[in-house]
């Protein structure tokens, strides 16, 4: 009797003390606040922790640490950016200074922005001032692309300065993959079943006007919108992109963290 | 003897003892730290001799209302390994603790002085 009464008292204890201490979260690189806990951005590039969570669609794990893969200027980031269309690996080793490969995924359809440059090597062509992936993405990739590519309804109501990418994509761009493409923007669907006409957006410094119409017929899928790359304007950017320059913060040069 | 004596200065010298007097060896210590921050642009208050788990020779203070902890270790492997009590020191704020050579600097924003983590940023890329 008296060994359950001190295991409740135990189990009592060592709930309170969970219930009233904030368990320390992980984080690596940049990153933003969640409105919650004050909103902003956090700039602190090391290995750091905070006292608030991170969700399974904007953030990788590395190495136990919550590494941010989304676009931070949705988020108020004012940093030097670089920006991108479409889906593409990060190599986060690379942007944290880490010596073991790690290779995570954005699944952000159409152009956005990141605060790091991709690998130098064949797998990103620039066009347009915009990194484009024209590499052949692994099964891990495909497999967790059907829960990942929900991190676009994430930023579709986020109203903020897209890139402006009007060039053509450059052969090989996963866009226009027949598999990869599909649903990224541009999607050749065999059987096809959807037809989505032009997706119109109409940009304005600060404002997005979005209209997006269905006309379901049978054979072919062209969705404009977000990742067809002959002259569609997907976004103004206020006059704050600063185009291709090499952030030399992260480029060749492996950081101490 | 005069080579005696030389050579006793050299050794007194050569060995960073935390405090700045092996600045020469080019080791981080926590004069050189302090030092980096102000030049930095950064206001550090006088660190005061701080009793704390993380390890035996540490001090603390505030760098632009960031407290912060620097501890002095023996080898670089004992400052690593102290990063996790490092961590435990930060409590439930934001913070960091990093290792650099044979000195543990960890900075916990307790006074929500930091939100945009700018300071904390700073204050350790200065510290390596």
């Amino acid at each position: 009797m008296r060994t359950i009464l001190l295991g409740i008292a135990a189990l009592v204890l060592v709930t309170s003390v969970a219930i009233a201490g904030k368990k320390q979260v992980r984080y690596v690189g940049i990153h933003p606040v969640p409105k919650a806990e004050g909103g902003g951005f956090c700039n602190i590039e090391g290995p750091h922790v905070h006292v608030f969570g991170a969700n399974k669609l904007e953030y990788r794990d590395h190495r136990g640490a919550n590494y941010f893969v989304g676009d931070p200027v949705a988020y108020g980031y004012d940093g030097p950016r670089h920006a991108y269309k479409g889906h593409h690996p990060i190599h986060v080793h690379a942007v944290v200074g880490d010596s073991e490969p790690d290779v995570e995924y954005c699944y952000l359809n159409g152009p956005h922005y990141h605060y790091f440059t991709p690998p130098e090597g064949p797998d990103f062509k620039m066009a347009g001032e915009a990194y484009f992936y024209v590499g052949t993405p692994p099964p891990v990739y495909v497999e967790a692309r059907p829960a990942m590519v929900e991190i676009n309804a994430v930023y579709t109501p986020i109203v903020y300065a897209r890139p402006v990418v009007e060039v053509a994509a450059p052969v090989g761009w996963i866009g226009l993959h027949a598999t990869y493409g599909v649903g990224m923007g541009v999607g050749i669907v065999t059987p096809g079943v959807v037809v989505a006409p032009p997706r119109a957006t109409v940009v304005t410094p600060g404002v997005v006007v979005d209209a997006h119409v269905h006309v379901p017929t049978p054979t072919l899928r062209v969705d404009v919108g977000v990742g067809f790359g002959g002259g569609v304007v997907v976004g103004g950017d206020n006059g704050r992109h600063r185009g291709h320059h090499k952030h030399k913060k992260f480029k060749g040069k492996k950081r101490r963290w | 003897m005069r080579s005696l004596v030389l050579l006793l200065a050299l050794a007194s010298c050569s060995k960073d003892d935390g405090t700045g007097r092996g600045a020469a060896t080019g080791e981080l210590s926590r004069d050189r730290i302090v030092e980096a921050w102000k030049k930095g642009g950064l206001t550090p208050t006088p660190l005061t001799a701080a009793t704390t788990p993380v390890g035996k020779d540490c001090q603390s203070g505030t760098v632009n209302g960031v407290d912060v902890l620097v501890c002095q270790f023996a080898t670089p492997d004992e400052a690593k390994t102290a990063e996790a009590k490092g961590l435990e020191w930060v409590g439930e704020a934001t913070g960091m603790a990093q290792a650099s050579g044979k000195v543990l600097v960890a900075a916990s924003d307790r006074r929500k002085s930091d939100p945009s983590g700018r300071t904390i940023n700073q204050l350790m890329k200065l510290s390596k």
